[in-house]
């Protein structure tokens, strides 16, 4: 992609009221989902989540990078990190699904779960 | 047994995922809102929060749908406990030793205390939405690349179009600045954010035109029309015919359509479409069309036939086209120049290329050292703009820029212009290299000769010998006119075939700037694009070529040059609302004023050095050097009264006043054209060729006025006079002539000097003629006005300001304004 080679110096985020009003909304929007859940008390299964037969073995680092990466991933993987592999668990009627997906290290979880296999190492 | 026509372009859309502010369509980068049904990317372009976050919030939706080709495929996003499917309450929790996660609402399930019990850990919940958009595994956020090149919204513009969906919730980003039928439409604009405000721009603007051009040309209507039938060597059928109207009116071009109707009672109705193939002009004020079927043709009438114009949406469609794939598709012109067009900052970009040992190109004239520093540095740029002040060798140039480009890409090279005049002078030049050229015309226009027929794609095809069979039936057809369906079927498929194979060959391929739209160039590859006369295109008629030649290739030399002159005339818009707009701004004017500095060419070839000074003074800051001397321009024999014997022009000035002309819309001076014919007579008794002289008039009425004059009041034989070009400034753009008698017309003293005015027209005006100028005009009058005045001024200086008759000229001392500092 040629594009790469092309250095555009972009205009940032443009300060305006409606953006303001919009970052106020959105709290607003955030407060009144969470308000509404506290105080229906809504009426939820019991929990019960077992966790997938099949997964049993650790993340690993993943050997390849990931196409169409962002910036950032590739400068960490020039330094050796890339994501992280992981399983979304989800339902379809009563039927579990797996899906697998990547978590960039740059995402905050990552970094947490590799600290605390870390941690596990050293015990 | 007419060809399809070329008009079925391949209109890009975007696919219906993407986003619908931005425009933004990688299926990892999109989700799809539930409740209101459109697509949105999860980059956030100049907004605190991304485009999906934004609309959520805006159009207080809570459900969404990931893309089946996303990350994480069709999952959907809900609760793994209850079922909650608001994104703005989910989160994730990760198991506590496998890589495993769940999404969880954060009330109540992820508050739950039997969660800890089991392996999952609750302190990690984490929401979807983090930083006001969605996070990066699950819905990825676009590049910045790609976020820049997208459609640039504001939140206002995000506000605005929130409200629209209410009440029409099909209504797109363009409806926002779509304007009413009596409102002024939004002016041009020197930067654009993204390509699809300069399609917002221009797309209005081209309809205006077209328009425009539509009511103008359907209004033609004419009746009483009587033929004269003649057959072409082709075997068609030929009407000639006058138009009552003059042609001004109708400004009938070579290749136009025209329907001719018979109504009279001699035999049933008929009607029948043609090109035209010939226009009036001074010898013969006929009009001829080459019919395209000779069927039912009422060849033993004569009289009781209409006419009318045949209006073609084909070039407007190429502009509009252009205009959305330049915004629609990110792969339509490679980035750099996709940037550097709309004006944005980008960091300059240099070419590898080993530079030729020899700059001239083989067959064409050795190279000055302007035209020499040109061609290198157009070799090294991908964009650059070469100014050609008038006589500068801008088409040598030109030729010599494509040769080396088709040598050091080794990729045919695209070359246009708007007229097809200028594409056929630089496709001669072009042709003189030995590279293979192929010059494509309309098909409306094939009939049509000129110097380069014979590299004219569908002369080509006729001469080539390998396809006997395609031969074969183009005989069958040239002899009877028409072919069976089944032979006509097997020719054109072989022509196809033929066509492709030529046009994959060529070095160079030649065409207009609406030509470059043709679908027979759809699927090729071009390394560069060079257009030339680029001042003279409107930018929506530059960016066809654009759009073609300039597609994102893995390559990174491509190249754009755009040739031209912005201190002579601008493109044609005959749409005032449009001009006003900006249409008649070239694309090559705007580059100019972002900055980039054109390549000038420095010497001049045409004009005697007396008559360069003042252009290059006043249009070129004084940096027109002359490639002739005064003795190369001079004819020493040449009886003619000069007031200076080495100053080969002069003022002549002639106080009669104006008159409206007899069509009631335009301008006569009886006065000047007597004038004038006395001036072209002296010349004609000198020796003066008459196809050597250009008579140089404003407006049409005058123009008209003085071929009568000099036919009925000439001195000398009428046919002599026939001989002598009489034509608007705009007619003799891009020409030159031995010498040039200029006829200002207006003498008030109310008005302004209208056509006159601007300042690109007199710099043409003044730049024709190789060996003498002569300005016939109110010196009084026309010193009003700044530019006037300099020129009088300059004029009184060199003693070449003058009155009283032609064999006694002595200088004029009337009282002209004190020259003003000029302003551009
Ligand atoms: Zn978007
Ligand atoms: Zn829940
Ligand atoms: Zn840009």
């Amino acid at each position: 992609d040629t594009d790469e080679e092309v250095k555009v110096l972009k205009p940032k985020v443009a300060l305006c009221k409606e953006d303001d009003d919009f970052m106020s909304a959105f709290d607003q929007m955030m407060n009144d989902s969470i308000q509404a859940r506290t105080q229906e008390s809504v009426k939820v299964p019991q929990l019960d989540i077992a966790l997938p037969t099949q997964v049993k073995n650790k993340p690993k680092k993943l050997a390849l990078p990931g196409q169409g990466m962002s910036d950032k991933d590739e400068e960490k993987d020039k330094a050796g990190i890339t994501g992280l592999k992981f399983v979304l668990m989800t339902r379809k009627g009563n039927k579990q699904q797996l899906t697998d997906f990547e978590i960039p290290m740059t995402a905050e979880f990552a970094t947490k779960f590799k600290e605390r296999e870390e941690a596990e190492k050293l015990e | 047994e007419e060809e399809p026509e070329e008009n079925q372009f391949c209109m890009k859309d975007l696919p219906k995922h993407a986003c619908a502010y931005c425009g933004i369509h990688d299926p990892a980068c999109v989700v799809y809102c539930n409740a209101s049904k459109k697509w949105f990317c999860n980059g956030r372009g100049n907004t605190s929060g991304s485009h999906i976050i934004n609309h959520l919030v805006r159009a207080k939706a809570k459900e969404v749908t990931l893309h089946k080709d996303g990350p994480l495929g069709e999952t959907v996003l809900e609760c793994y406990n209850c079922g909650c499917r608001n994104v703005f309450l989910l989160g994730f929790i990760p198991a506590k030793a496998e890589s495993v996660v769940v999404l969880l609402c954060r009330h109540p399930c992820a508050n739950l205390s039997n969660l800890k019990d089991m392996n999952w850990d609750p302190s990690q919940w984490q929401p979807l939405i983090n930083d006001r958009s969605f996070l990066s595994w699950l819905v990825k956020v676009p590049s910045e690349q790609d976020q820049l090149r997208a459609r640039q919204i504001t939140a206002q513009q995000i506000n605005k179009l929130e409200e629209l969906w209410k009440d029409n919730p099909d209504a797109k980003l363009e409806d926002l600045e779509r304007t009413g039928l009596d409102e002024e439409p939004t002016q041009v604009q020197l930067r654009y954010d993204d390509a699809y405000q300069y399609q917002n721009i221009f797309g209005p603007l081209v309809k205006l035109e077209a328009d425009y051009d539509k009511r103008l040309k359907e209004s033609q209507t004419q009746d009483n029309i009587v033929v004269r039938w003649d057959t072409g060597l082709n075997k068609k059928r030929i009407a000639y015919f006058c138009l009552s109207k003059a042609n001004d009116e109708m400004k009938l071009m070579h290749g136009d359509e025209l329907r001719l109707r018979y109504i009279g009672e001699l035999q049933k109705p008929w009607s029948g479409v043609g090109h035209v193939i010939k226009i009036p002009d001074n010898h013969n004020d006929e009009i001829a069309i080459e019919l395209k079927s000779n069927a039912g043709v009422p060849e033993n009438c004569t009289h009781n036939f209409v006419l009318d114009f045949v209006w073609k949406s084909t070039s407007f469609d190429r502009m509009q086209s252009a205009l959305k794939t330049f915004a629609v598709d990110d792969s339509s012109v490679w980035g750099y120049i996709y940037h550097k067009l709309l004006g944005h900052e980008v960091e300059d970009i240099s070419l590898k290329c080993t530079l030729p040992k020899r700059f001239s190109a083989p067959g064409l004239p050795e190279l000055n050292h302007s035209q020499v520093f040109a061609v290198k540095t157009v070799l090294q740029r991908p964009l650059s703009l070469i100014q050609g002040p008038p006589g500068t060798g801008k088409t040598v140039t030109s030729a010599t820029v494509v040769y080396h480009m088709v040598k050091q890409n080794n990729g045919p090279v695209l070359v246009c212009a708007p007229s097809n005049i200028a594409v056929d002078q630089l496709t001669e030049k072009i042709d003189k290299t030995g590279l293979k050229v192929v010059r494509l015309c309309a098909k409306s226009r094939e009939a049509i000769d000129s110097p380069v027929s014979f590299l004219a794609l569908h002369n080509q095809i006729r001469n080539m010998d390998t396809l006997p069979e395609l031969n074969k039936l183009q005989q069958l057809k040239d002899e009877t006119g028409e072919l069976s369906s089944g032979d006509e079927k097997r020719y054109r498929s072989l022509k196809k075939q033929c066509e492709k194979e030529l046009l994959q060959a060529a070095d160079v391929i030649c065409c207009t700037c609406v030509g470059a739209g043709d679908p027979r160039l759809a699927k090729l590859q071009f390394s560069s694009v060079l257009i030339d006369e680029s001042t003279q295109a409107t930018e929506p008629e530059c960016m066809i070529p654009v759009i073609l030649g300039c597609r994102q290739l893995l390559r990174l030399d491509l190249q754009l040059i755009l040739v031209g002159d912005h201190c002579q005339l601008g493109p044609v818009v005959m749409c005032k609302k449009a001009a006003r707009a900006g249409l008649s701004q070239s694309l090559f004017e705007r580059l100019v004023v972002l900055g980039i500095r054109p390549i000038r060419l420095q010497v001049q070839y045409r004009m005697h050095p007396a008559l360069s000074s003042f252009p290059s003074n006043i249009f070129y800051e004084g940096s027109l050097q002359n490639g002739v001397t005064a003795p190369e321009r001079s004819r020493p024999s040449l009886d003619f009264p000069w007031p200076q014997t080495d100053k080969p022009m002069f003022f002549y000035s002639t106080f009669g006043t104006e008159e409206i002309s007899s069509s009631g819309t335009s301008y006569l001076n009886r006065t000047e054209a007597a004038n004038i014919e006395k001036l072209a007579t002296r010349l004609l008794r000198a020796g003066v060729k008459p196809e050597q002289i250009g008579i140089i008039t404003p407006y049409e009425g005058q123009r008209a006025y003085q071929v009568q004059h000099m036919q009925y009041n000439g001195a000398l034989n009428k046919k002599l006079y026939m001989e002598i070009e009489v034509a608007s400034v705009d007619a003799f753009q891009g020409r030159e002539k031995d010498f040039i008698l200029l006829s200002c017309v207006r003498s008030n003293e109310h008005q302004g000097i209208g056509f006159l005015n601007d300042p690109r027209r007199l710099n043409v005006a003044l730049t024709r003629a190789k060996y003498g100028v002569i300005i016939v005009g109110n010196p009084k009058m026309l010193s009003r006005q700044p530019l006037w005045c300099h020129l009088l001024t300059y004029y009184r200086e060199q003693k070449c300001l003058v009155e009283g008759p032609l064999s006694s000229l002595k200088e004029c001392f009337v009282n002209i304004s004190k020259p003003r500092k000029l302003v551009n």
